[in-house]
């Protein structure tokens, strides 16, 4: 009988190529899942820093626009990023006000 | 934890790879086609790991509604329709060239076939519902009726094609058990079930992350 | 009220609503004169090949009308807004469960016996001996797809694609009850008796107790919100 590695090539390689993907999809949510807890981490800390600053001191221009624009993009990416989320948190059961209307 | 697993996933995979390549003779009748069995057998029974596994944490979730079985119980239901829509496509191109057909309906190819599309029922529900903790408890319900199924389309498939019909005369995965054969399957099929428990680990924390994220 | 008089009153206000407007009735009986109609041009001219297809193709009917009769049958809380009084029904919700069953049940029987009768009219089929048999597998396998279906209704109520994912879920567990049901019904038709499909009886009987069983042990669960 002939070897057929044409079909054994195909069958390996449809096996290593599906687990490949699979791993680099499992990599890739595990980086954006990274790059969203620390932008919110990094906003918050920013966001209490800019509160202790304000009530302590008077700042300078320079570092007041700086920080404008880094405030104003963390919250739009986070906004963005969070649309995309579930819509409830995990367990336990939200209370019956929280929870959205039926769906037909 | 789970870097270790997956280290040692790929090493076994390698040495798998060795094995089925390097050590496992050819195969007398079929020829070298036959080297796909080193991939079909372990995907499949991999995958038989994972339901039992998913059937398992579906009832814990039930009983105890503790969340972590519920993410054990998504991440092996993943895994295990990924391997045994792999398997069936690697079992499909082995037939092609041994048997002359890319499919037959035989007993064991139906029954697979019909986990396969009710396991992945099981994802496409879990996809449809937004709600964490519906999606848990519908799909610890919807994993528990599958299970209890199994056995119930495994007769009637096997009755199906056996009385008042001839058996089939082709059974795939049948052996006749020289250890140059065994030892790399064996080999495969332990470096599949590693694989699958680094997928379900490294599923399982990105679950949890996610989750706690999103509280 | 006890258990078994609210289950009733849920399978009695099911078959009021039906009786009244007798939507589902009717699509499932127009329904059916088109699987006939689609059968007859396709098949009607070769008596031996309709011999052959008859088992499959009148279980076919029976189970593409249970898809419409289960897929609707929790549309009436849906439409009406009284999804959340089922949530907030009080004591032990598979009541609610047995009810809907004896209800889709009942009206899954009465298609079928339409069905089946314009089948055999049509068809001119020779039921004879093979009747007593015959409704005994066609009892059992009704039960058995209501049985899940009427639990998958419930899960798939209120879920986003519902109509595409209430047969997906389905029908894939159904397959042991459909091979049984079909291939009784063709060794009944041949004109053996019902000992000779014993087995499939038997397990007609196992899966039906391990549906009623499991889904009325986990209807609760579903309907917790």
């Amino acid at each position: 009988m002939p070897d057929n590695w044409g079909f054994v090539a195909a069958a390996y390689g449809l096996t290593a190529a599906v687990l490949l993907i699979y791993w680099r999809r499992l990599a890739k949510k595990e980086r954006e899942l990274e790059r969203l807890t620390a932008g919110r981490s990094r906003s918050a800390e920013r966001s209490r820093d800019r509160l202790t600053a304000e009530q302590s001191r008077e700042r300078l221009p320079a570092e007041q626009s700086r920080e404008r624009l880094t405030a104003e993009r963390g919250p739009e990416r986070l906004t963005a990023e969070r649309s995309r989320e579930p819509s409830r948190t995990g367990h336990p059961r939200p209370d019956p006000d929280s929870r959205p209307p039926l769906q037909q | 934890m789970v870097k270790t697993l997956g280290w040692v996933a790929a090493a076994a995979l390698a040495a798998g790879l060795v094995m089925a390549f390097g050590v496992a003779p050819r195969e007398v009748t079929q020829g070298n086609v036959q080297r796909i069995m080193y991939v079909h057998v372990p995907l499949i029974l991999a995958s038989y790991v994972a339901f039992v596994v998913l059937a398992l944490a579906s009832l814990v979730y039930l009983i105890r509604r503790d969340a972590g079985a519920d993410r054990l119980a998504h991440a092996s239901g993943e895994v295990g329709v990924m391997f045994v829509g792999l398997g069936i496509a690697t079992g499909s191109i082995w037939g092609k060239p041994t048997w002359g057909a890319w499919w037959t309906w035989d007993a064991r190819l139906t029954s697979v076939a019909i986990l396969f599309v009710m396991y992945l029922g099981y994802l496409l529900l879990r996809g449809t519902i937004d709600d964490p903790e519906r999606a848990a408890r519908y799909c610890a319900v919807l994993g528990i009726v599958a299970a209890l199924d199994i056995p119930l389309v495994h007769f009637s498939v096997y009755w199906w094609r056996t009385l008042h019909q001839p058996p089939s005369l082709m059974k795939p995965g049948g052996f006749t058990g020289s250890a140059s054969i065994l030892w790399p399957l064996l080999i495969n099929l332990l470096a599949f079930v590693v694989l699958y428990a680094y997928f379900v680990a490294r599923r399982v924390r990105l679950l949890r992350a996610e989750a706690e994220a999103a509280a | 009220m006890s258990y078994a008089r609210r289950a009733l009153t849920v399978a009695w206000k099911d078959l009021a609503v039906e009786r009244r407007s007798k939507e589902t009735l009717n699509a499932l009986v127009f329904f059916s004169l088109l699987l006939l109609f689609v059968f007859q041009f396709t098949l009607g001219g070769d008596r031996e090949r309709l011999a052959a297809v008859l088992p499959g193709v009148l279980w076919l009917g029976f189970v593409l009308s249970a898809l419409l009769a289960l897929g609707r049958t929790f549309l009436v809380e849906r439409e009406h807004d009284c999804w959340e009084g089922l949530l907030l029904a009080p004591g032990d919700k598979s009541a609610i469960y047995l009810g809907k069953l004896a209800g889709n049940l009942a009206l899954m029987l009465v298609v079928e016996a339409l069905v089946l009768g314009l089948f055999v009219v049509f068809f001119d089929i020779d039921l004879g001996r093979a009747l007593p048999g015959l409704l005994v597998v066609v009892l059992l396998g009704t039960l058995g797809l209501a049985a899940v279906g009427t639990l998958f209704a419930a899960m798939t109520a209120n879920v986003r694609a519902r109509e595409l994912l209430f047969p997906v879920l389905l029908l894939p567990v159904q397959v042991p009850v459909l091979l049984a049901t079909v291939k009784a019904t063709e060794a009944l038709l041949l004109g053996e008796p019902l000992g000779a499909v014993a087995h499939w009886v038997k397990l007609l009987l196992a899966a039906d107790v391990v549906y009623v069983v499991v889904s009325v042990l986990t209807f609760d669960v579903v309907l917790e919100g």
